[in-house]
C-alpha cells in the first residue's frame, strides 16, 4: 500500500556540510508523528526540505503519491500538505476572522472575474461559517475581531494553526509548535493538536525541541542526530533506547 | 575600417569609460554603506560642472583649480543629502531613492534660476587643441580624463586600503552590525559615503564640463549609466564598477559609432534588466540587492 | 468581508463629489474642464499604479505603460481609422500584454531590484519608440490622431466628440466604471490575498497563494488601465509627444501616491486632488515648480511617508501622546 508521507533517502548538503544524510522515514494517515533531536541534529533542515523551502540534493519527499519535493510551498499546499511558522506568521492589518477567511483562500472561489462581478452567495456564507467554526474550535473566538498584529504570542502561534486549518489541510506540517510557550501554553497546544487529529482527521507531522511535549503528544517519534536517524519508534521504544539516551547526554533536556 | 577609426574610438571609448567609472564608483560606495540609492546622482555630476562654470569661466580661477574645488563642494552636497535624506530613511531603500529623485529636482531648478536654463553653456577648453595619435586626433582636453580618473581611482583604493577611516568604510559596508560594536560610527561612516559619492560625482562632470554640453539635465543619462554599471558590475562591489565602466563605455563608443547613441542606450538598457533578473547580485558582487 | 458597508459620512461625501463632477461642465470654463479631463485620466493612472502598490511592487515603468496605450490608441486611430469601441480595447489589451512580457522576468526579482528593472524596461520601450519612426514616429511622436464620433451627424444619437464637454462626460464614465471595478477587487478575496502578499509572502505562499503569478496577474490587470489612461490621453490631446512619458512624469505619479498613500483605497484619489490644486495654484511660480514638487516629495517621504491618509492617525496619536505627556508632567 502506498504510504500517506514518505521520506525516502533525503540528503541536503550546504557546500561541503551535509545537513541531511540519508533520512528515510514513513508516515501513516492519521498519525501524530513527531521529529526530534539535540540541537545541530538537522531538523530545521529536515522541516524545510519537507515543506518546500529548500530542494533536496538527492532523495525524495513523496506526499499521497505526488513527489512534493522540489515543488514550491505554494503547491504542495494546494495537494494538501500545509506548514506553520514559529516565528509569529500572521496578516499584521488584518483581524483574527479576516487572517482565517484569507487563508481559506484555496477553498474559496478567488478568481478575477468573481472578484469584479461576484457577490455574496451560498458558497460564501459557508466559507464564513467554517472559518468561525475553526476559530472556536481553537478556542480563540473571543478576539475575532482583533486586529492580528495586537494578539499575545500565544494566540498568534494559535492563529498561526487556525490559518492552516482553514486550507483544509490532510497533513498539517508544525515548525515547533511549543517554542517559547510556559507550560499552560504548552498543554493548551498539546490538546489543540490531539483535536485537529481526533476531530477532523488530520495528519500531524511536527519537529520540535520540547522533548516532554512530544512524549505526551506523539504516537511515533524519528530521533535524528548529526544529520542522520538514529531511532525510530514509540515513545518508550525512543525513552529507553541507549543511543537515543547517548545523544542528549550533557544537552539540557532530559529524556523523561 | 582604418587605424585612424578604431584609434579614435578606442581613445573616446576610454575616456567615456573614465567618466563613467568616475561616477559609479561614487555610486556603489554610497550603496554598499547602508544601501543608499541616490537618484539625483546625475545632478551631483551636473553640480560639478557648474562648479567649473561659476569658478572657471566666470571668476577665472584656474581650470585645474575648479576641477579639485568640485570635489569639496559636491561632497558637501552629498553629505547634505545623507543627513537631510539618507539618516530618516534608513533602511527604506525605495523611500531614500524616491526622496532623492525631489532633490535632484530642485537642483535642477536651483541651477537653472541661477545660471539659465535654455542655453547650453559652453565652456571653453583650457587646453585647446589636440594631438595626433596613429592618425587620430584627440584633443588635449580628453587627454587629461583617463589619467585624472586614473590617479583619482587609485588614491580611493589607497583609502580604503591604508587609511583608517576607509578601512572602516569597508568594513562597515561587509557587516554593518560587526562595525557598529566595533566603536565605528554608523553616521560618520554614511556621511563619508556620501562625501566620497558626491566628490567623485563632481570632479566627473568638473573635468567634462569643456567637453560636453552644460545644462541642469545633462546628469540624467549620466546617472541611468551609473546605475546601469553598478548593477552590472554588483551593487557594492567598487571593483566591479570600475570593470563594468570601462565595459560598458566601450560597448557604448563601439554601438554608437555603429549605430547611434539611442540604441547604445538600448543596449545598455537591456543588459542591466537581464543582470538584474538572471544574476541580481551583478557580475561580481555579493550584496543583493 | 465582500460587503461594503459605508458608514454615511462617505457615501454623502462621495455623492456630493459625483454631483459637482457631472455637473462641472456648466460650472468651469472649457479650459479647465480639459484640465478636469487630464485629472480624470490621473485618476484612473494613480488607481490603477495602487493595485500594484498593494502588493508591494512599486514599479518605475508605469507611466511608460500608460504611453505603450497612448500610442496603440494614435498608431490605430490615426493610421489604422479605426473607430474607437476597437480602438480602446485594443489599446487596453496591448498594454496588458506588454505588462505580460515585463512580469514574467520582473516577477524574478523583488523590492529594489524590482524598481530599477522596471525602470530600465521602461526606458527600453521609450527608447524604441525615439528610434523607430515608422509607426511611431521617432522623436516626433504622432500628431492629428482623430477624435471620434458617433454616427454622422443629424441622427438623434449623434456625439460629437470633438466638443470638450462631450469628451469630458466620455472620460467621466471610463473613471467611474475604472474606480468601480478597482474597488470590488480591492474588497474582494482576490484582493484580499494580493494584499497579503505584501504583509507576509512566506505565509501567503504556505496557504497556498502562488505569489509569482499572482504578481504577473497584478501587473497585467494594472497595466490594463494604465492603457485606459493612455487611451483617454491619446484621444484628449490628439498628439503623442515621448518626451512627455519621461522619468519627470513617472515621479509625479509616484509623488501621488506617496502624498495620498496606498494603503487605503481613497489614498491616490486624495494625492491627485491634492497635488493637482497645488500644481494649478502655483502656476504662477512657473520655473520653481518642479523645486516644490521635489520638497514635497522629500517632506513626505522623511516625516509622512504612510501619506495624507495616515494623518488622522497620527494627528490622533500626537494628541494622545501630548496629553500623556501632560498627565505625567
Amino acid at each position: 500500500m502506498m504510504p500517506f508521507f514518505s521520506v525516502e533517502n533525503l540528503t541536503k548538503k550546504f557546500g561541503g556540510l551535509i545537513a541531511n544524510n540519508n533520512i528515510s522515514m514513513d508516515v501513516e494517515q492519521g498519525e501524530i508523528r513527531g521529529v526530534i533531536g539535540p540541537n545541530g541534529a538537522g531538523k530545521t533542515t529536515f522541516f524545510n526540505l519537507v515543506s518546500g523551502f529548500y530542494r533536496p540534493t538527492s532523495g525524495k519527499v513523496s506526499f499521497k503519491g505526488n513527489t512534493i519535493s522540489g515543488l514550491p510551498t505554494n503547491k504542495i499546499a494546494r495537494l494538501g500538505a500545509v506548514r506553520t511558522f514559529q516565528r509569529a506568521a500572521l496578516f499584521s492589518d488584518f483581524t483574527v476572522l479576516e487572517n482565517v477567511s484569507i487563508a481559506q483562500h484555496l477553498k474559496t472561489n478567488s478568481s478575477l472575474l468573481n472578484a469584479i462581478f461576484g457577490h455574496d452567495n451560498h458558497r460564501e456564507v459557508d466559507s464564513l461559517e467554517r472559518a468561525e467554526e475553526i476559530i472556536e474550535f481553537l478556542g480563540i473566538e473571543r478576539d475575532r475581531d482583533t486586529m492580528a498584529a495586537n494578539l499575545s504570542h500565544g494566540l498568534q502561534r494559535q492563529l498561526g494553526v487556525a490559518m492552516a486549518l482553514a486550507t483544509e489541510p490532510e497533513l498539517l506540517m508544525l515548525d515547533e509548535p511549543v517554542a517559547g510557550m510556559n507550560s499552560g501554553e504548552k498543554a493548551i497546544m498539546v490538546g489543540m493538536i490531539q483535536k485537529i487529529r481526533d476531530k477532523w482527521g488530520v495528519t500531524v507531522l511536527l519537529v520540535e525541541h520540547d522533548m516532554r511535549t512530544v512524549m505526551n503528544l506523539c504516537e511515533k517519534i524519528t530521533v535524528l542526530d548529526f544529520g542522520q536517524k538514529l531511532a525510530e519508534g514509540s515513545p518508550d521504544d525512543i525513552r529507553s533506547n541507549p543511543e537515543v539516551v547517548e545523544a542528549y547526554l550533557g544537552a539540557d533536556d532530559s529524556v523523561t | 575600417m582604418g587605424v585612424d577609426t578604431i584609434v579614435q574610438t578606442f581613445a573616446n571609448a576610454l575616456v567615456l569609460g573614465s567618466i563613467y567609472a568616475m561616477v559609479a564608483v561614487g555610486l556603489a560606495i554610497a550603496f554598499g554603506v547602508m544601501q543608499m540609492a541616490n537618484f539625483a546622482h546625475g545632478e551631483l555630476f551636473m553640480a560639478g560642472s557648474y562648479v567649473v562654470f561659476a569658478l572657471y569661466t566666470l571668476v577665472g580661477i584656474p581650470f585645474l583649480i575648479a576641477v579639485i574645488l568640485a570635489f569639496p563642494i559636491v561632497a558637501a552636497i552629498g553629505m547634505v543629502f545623507e543627513r537631510s535624506i539618507f539618516r530618516p530613511t534608513r533602511g527604506n531603500v525605495l523611500a531614500g531613492f524616491m526622496a532623492t529623485a525631489g532633490a535632484g529636482f530642485i537642483l535642477q531648478v536651483l541651477v537653472g534660476q541661477q545660471w539659465g536654463v535654455g542655453l547650453m553653456r559652453t565652456i571653453q577648453t583650457p587646453y585647446p587643441g589636440s594631438t595626433e595619435i596613429l592618425g587620430a586626433a584627440i584633443s588635449y582636453q580628453r587627454l587629461l580624463i583617463f589619467p585624472a580618473t586614473v590617479v583619482m581611482v587609485g588614491g580611493l583604493w589607497y583609502f580604503l586600503t591604508r587609511v583608517k577611516q576607509g578601512k572602516a568604510l569597508r568594513a562597515c559596508a561587509q557587516d554593518p552590525e560587526a562595525a557598529v560594536l566595533q566603536g565605528i560610527g554608523l553616521n560618520k561612516m554614511t556621511g563619508l559615503a556620501m562625501l566620497l559619492s558626491g566628490g567623485f560625482a563632481g570632479v566627473g562632470g568638473a573635468l567634462m564640463a569643456p567637453i560636453i554640453p552644460v545644462t541642469p539635465y545633462m546628469g540624467h543619462t549620466y546617472a541611468v549609466t551609473a546605475f546601469i554599471i553598478v548593477i552590472v558590475g554588483g551593487m557594492a562591489s567598487i571593483e566591479g564598477a570600475v570593470i563594468a565602466a570601462f565595459i560598458l563605455g566601450f560597448i557604448h563608443t563601439i554601438v554608437s559609432t555603429m549605430y547611434d547613441s539611442v540604441t547604445a542606450t538600448m543596449v545598455g538598457v537591456f543588459f542591466m534588466a537581464l543582470v538584474l533578473i538572471l544574476k541580481p547580485t551583478g557580475l561580481m558582487g555579493r550584496v543583493k540587492v | 468581508m465582500s460587503k461594503f458597508n459605508p458608514s454615511t459620512h462617505l457615501l454623502v461625501g462621495s455623492l456630493v463629489v459625483i454631483v459637482f463632477f457631472i455637473l462641472a461642465p456648466n460650472l468651469v470654463s472649457a479650459y479647465r474642464l480639459e484640465l478636469l479631463t487630464i485629472f480624470l485620466i490621473n485618476v484612473i493612472l494613480a488607481q490603477s499604479y495602487r493595485l500594484m502598490a498593494t502588493t508591494g511592487d512599486w514599479t518605475l515603468c508605469h507611466y511608460i505603460l500608460m504611453g505603450v496605450g497612448a500610442y496603440a490608441t494614435g498608431i490605430l486611430a490615426k493610421m489604422a481609422g479605426l473607430p474607437f469601441y476597437v480602438v480602446m480595447p485594443m489599446a487596453c489589451i496591448v498594454t496588458a500584454f506588454v505588462s505580460l512580457l515585463f512580469a514574467i522576468p520582473l516577477s524574478r526579482t523583488l523590492g529594489f531590484a524590482f524598481f530599477i528593472a522596471s525602470f530600465a524596461m521602461g526606458e527600453f520601450v521609450r527608447h524604441v519608440w525615439l528610434k523607430f519612426h515608422y509607426p511611431f514616429g521617432g522623436a516626433r511622436g504622432i500628431n492629428g490622431i482623430p477624435k471620434h464620433e458617433i454616427g454622422q451627424g443629424g441622427e438623434w444619437y449623434f456625439i460629437n466628440f470633438w466638443d470638450s464637454r462631450n469628451f469630458y462626460y466620455f472620460a467621466l464614465v471610463f473613471t467611474i466604471l475604472t474606480l468601480v471595478i478597482l474597488f470590488r477587487i480591492d474588497r474582494s478575496r482576490l484582493g484580499n490575498a494580493w494584499k497579503s502578499i505584501y504583509t507576509d509572502r512566506e505565509l501567503s505562499e504556505s496557504i497556498g497563494i502562488d505569489v509569482s503569478k499572482s504578481r504577473v496577474i497584478v501587473f497585467c490587470v494594472s497595466g490594463f488601465f494604465a492603457g485606459l489612461a493612455g487611451s483617454l490621453l491619446a484621444y484628449q490631446i490628439g498628439s503623442i509627444d515621448p518626451q512627455n512619458f519621461g522619468m519627470v512624469e513617472m515621479v509625479y505619479l509616484i509623488i501621488w501616491c506617496v502624498v495620498g498613500g496606498v494603503k487605503t483605497y481613497w489614498g491616490p484619489l486624495i494625492g491627485v486632488l491634492s497635488m493637482s490644486v497645488v500644481f494649478e495654484l502655483t502656476r504662477p511660480l512657473a520655473e520653481w515648480r518642479p523645486a516644490l514638487f521635489g520638497l514635497i516629495l522629500i517632506l513626505f517621504l522623511v516625516l509622512l511617508p504612510g501619506g495624507l491618509e495616515t494623518l488622522p492617525t497620527r494627528i490622533r496619536e500626537m494628541l494622545n501622546k501630548t496629553s500623556k505627556q501632560r498627565e505625567a508632567g
